[in-house]
């Protein structure tokens, strides 16, 4: 008979506590991510039915009666198993325009007209048409159209400005408070954190007064400056301690062997900081794009993507699928973006992180 | 293939701290000059205002004739190895290599072969895909070095390049950095405050202290002729015995007379320290001048406190007074401790110094 190991109980419930845990942790950060990436592409009938459904139906299933008003539209459910009638009308046009919208299966007029013809002659007729997963999204872009798209662009421009003006001050006076001794440096690199204290909706009035008197209120320039201001004092503390971190010899040995100053900063100590300048991009990047307050007060017709999707989600109470849609919207860029950056912020060479 | 000539060189670091103070020397072609001296001598200073990274507060330097002391590094036509090799972690060795060379806008072929050739005299010539987090300390070192040769310097600076190495790699790597010098026959500027480096290393070396030269002299100087009580204690190991004595004239004859013991000086010494105006004075013998002799021929007896042998010899520490005077001895006969040992000098290897100004005499 083979030995067998004795159990260490005590090291087993450990275990089994930490995985308790860890899933536990886990679930409670993916599954709102779940339910909201789900329900943009529910329809709204879906989005509204109970219990909700885990999964977007990819077909709908309808069946077509006579119905006392004319048609009687029934559409499958998958949870009770059975035909729902949902509609009772003569209107081809109208019933088209309940599927599109409200079943997000697109079938068109001349399609139902078919279906129609056949219940001449049979009593029920049962057609199965394709979903359009994307419904919400188009619906998003196509309702709020004449704003997302701009929006989106306008959003994407802010963003790569603050990123610039942020990194390259932010840059600069971070690599002068590693580098250099002057006076009142400990005092300045903490009150660069000063500007951060203010609530943004605190200061508003004096910024839109001095935005509209650049003659930047309205526009993305002016935005991305007012984003760039925290964002500097981030950029300063996150580089000053990079470029800490870099030995000036390295500079120096390039000097040494026929660089300029500049050049040895572009060729040696940037490419070594750029995982830090890249967490600071990204910093930059999120909050400008996630900035919604004042984008709100800074904007009246040009508004920023956020704002689109503020005003979305108010504007359509009824239509939670739709919100959720604009949130997809929302975060896919940052997702897209932070995903990007990952790589430099990972910056490797030979093996070991420097 | 250059001179490098510094014209009372000082530099202040604020108002307070002076790191060199009127620092003059004129190095010739090919020499390899040794710069040596304790922690925070201004050794590094020196050298950083050579190369540029540092601005001389006062004085000229000029390399072949010209004067650069307001040029900018790059354009000095030097190169340096780093106390702390400075290899660049973002380039694979043979970048790290070819960077200075692609800046001289040479190339891609001859920078091939140039890298190539620096790597095979460096022995690193295996390693020219890796990054630096790849190699081991020893081996970054030769890449600095590496680095440094390729360019063909004017003017080749090392700051300590061998002080992060084990023992051993530190003696290997010794040999190879002077047969190195050998074969380029650059003008080299070599740091250090291992004084058996300096000394294996060194056509001349310059004794630093306080930011100031103390002594420059070729190994040989130094260590036989040190200058005054500071070189005498900094160079060798053990360094140099020093006693108290007072300067006796007895019918004609010269001798020294100590709390220990009395020794009559040979003819040559007698000469040379006859006329000081001062009667006490130190004596420095270095270790290996102490003789262990017959009873009837010594000067003094004592009894051994501990020996270390250490292999071709070995070293006796006696005490005389509250003095330790170590003393190196053949490895045989072993001498054990509380064993009494018959002691004289080398009358040849003796050293005076004035007792208050530490200046040999
Ligand atoms: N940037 C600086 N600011 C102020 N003082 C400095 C600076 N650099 C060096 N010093 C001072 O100048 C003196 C000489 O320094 P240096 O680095 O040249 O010494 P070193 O001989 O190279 O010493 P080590 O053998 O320890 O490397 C020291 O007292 C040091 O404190
Ligand atoms: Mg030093």
């Amino acid at each position: 008979m083979t030995r067998r190991k004795p159990v260490n109980l005590a090291k087993a419930a450990r275990t089994t506590t930490f995985y308790i845990l860890v899933v536990g942790v886990a679930a409670a950060m993916l599954l709102p991510v779940y339910f909201i990436v789900s329900l943009s592409f529910l329809s709204v009938r879906e989005a509204y039915s109970y219990p909700l459904p885990l999964v977007p139906a990819l077909e709908t299933h309808f069946k077509l009666t006579p119905g006392k008003r004319g048609y009687l539209v029934s559409v499958y459910d998958r949870i009770e198993g059975a035909y729902e009638s949902v509609l009772d009308t003569k209107e081809l046009q109208k019933m088209s325009e309940y599927m599109r919208y409200q079943l997000a299966t697109p079938v068109t007029i001349e399609d139902l007209e078919q279906q129609v013809a056949r219940l001449e002659t049979e009593d029920e007729v049962y057609f199965t048409r394709r979903r359009n997963l994307l419904a919400n999204y188009q619906t998003f872009f196509g309702v709020a159209g004449y704003n997302a798209v701009p929006a989106l662009i306008r959003s994407l421009q802010i963003c790569a400005l603050t990123i610039v003006i942020s990194l390259s001050i932010g840059g600069m006076a971070g690599y002068a408070f590693a580098r250099y001794v002057f006076k009142g440096k400990d005092l300045l690199k903490f009150s660069v954190l000063f500007v951060r204290m203010y609530p943004g909706v605190a200061i508003a009035l004096p910024m839109i007064k001095i935005l509209a008197n650049m003659n930047f209120y309205d526009r993305p320039i002016g935005l991305s400056l007012v984003y760039s201001i925290g964002n500097i004092a981030l950029t300063v503390w996150i580089t000053a301690s990079i470029f800490m971190g870099i030995p000036e010899s390295l500079e120096e040995a390039a000097q040494v062997f026929g660089a300029s100053k500049a050049r040895a900063f572009l060729r040696i100590t940037l490419p070594l900081a750029l995982p830090g300048l890249a967490a600071a991009a990204m910093y930059a990047f999120l909050g400008a794009w996630n900035e919604t307050v004042a984008a709100i007060i800074l904007t009246t017709f040009n508004p920023t993507f956020s704002v689109v999707v503020f005003q979305t989600v108010l504007g359509s109470v009824g239509q939670v699928n739709l919100a959720a849609a604009g949130g997809m919207a929302m975060a896919l860029p940052a997702v897209i973006f932070t995903f990007f950056i990952r790589r430099y912020i990972h910056q490797m060479w030979g093996g070991v992180t420097v | 293939m250059a001179t490098l000539t510094l014209t009372h060189i000082t530099k202040r670091f604020g108002r307070d701290v002076v790191a060199v103070k009127d620092f003059s020397l004129e190095v010739p072609d090919r020499e390899f000059l040794v710069l040596l001296g304790p922690s925070g001598c201004g050794k590094t200073t020196t050298l950083r205002m050579i190369a540029g990274l540092e601005e001389a507060t006062e004085g000229t330097i000029e390399i072949d004739g010209v004067d650069v002391t307001d040029l900018p590094p790059r354009k000095r036509d030097v190169s340096m190895v780093f106390q702390n090799y400075a290899v660049w972690p973002h380039m694979t060795v043979y970048d790290n290599i070819a960077y200075a060379l692609k800046l001289k806008r040479m190339d891609k072929q001859t920078i091939s072969t140039m890298v190539k050739e620096a790597a095979t005299l460096t022995k690193i010539d295996q390693l020219l895909d890796r990054f630096p987090a790849q190699l081991s300390g020893g081996q970054q070192q030769r890449v600095a070095v590496a680095r440094a040769i390729a360019v063909r310097p004017k003017l080749f600076l090392m700051d300590e390049p061998l002080s992060n190495l084990d023992a051993k790699l530190r003696a290997a790597t010794r040999t190879e950095l002077k047969a190195i010098h050998a074969k380029t026959e650059a003008t080299s500027v070599f740091v250090t405050h291992d004084q058996a480096e300096a000394m294996s290393l060194a056509d001349r070396i310059v004794i630093m202290k306080d930011g100031g030269i103390i002594q420059i002299g070729s190994p040989d100087d130094v260590y036989h002729r040190s200058a005054n009580l500071f070189v005498a204690d900094f160079i060798g190991t053990p360094p140099t015995n020093f006693m108290n004595v007072e300067l006796e004239v007895e019918n004609g004859q010269c001798q020294l007379a100590g709390p220990h013991f009395t020794c009559v000086l040979s003819a040559e010494n007698a000469a040379k320290i006859e006329d000081h105006d001062q009667r006490q004075l130190v004596l420095g013998v270095r270790p290996e001048s102490i003789l262990i002799v017959s009873e009837d021929d010594a000067v003094l007896s004592a009894e051994c406190l501990v020996s270390e042998p250490q292999g071709s010899h070995q070293i006796v520490a006696i005490e005389l007074g509250d003095k330790i005077v170590k003393i190196i001895a053949p490895a045989h006969p072993v001498i054990a401790p509380g064993e009494t040992v018959h002691l004289t000098f080398d009358q040849e290897a003796l050293a005076f110094f004035d007792k208050e100004t530490g200046l040999r005499i």
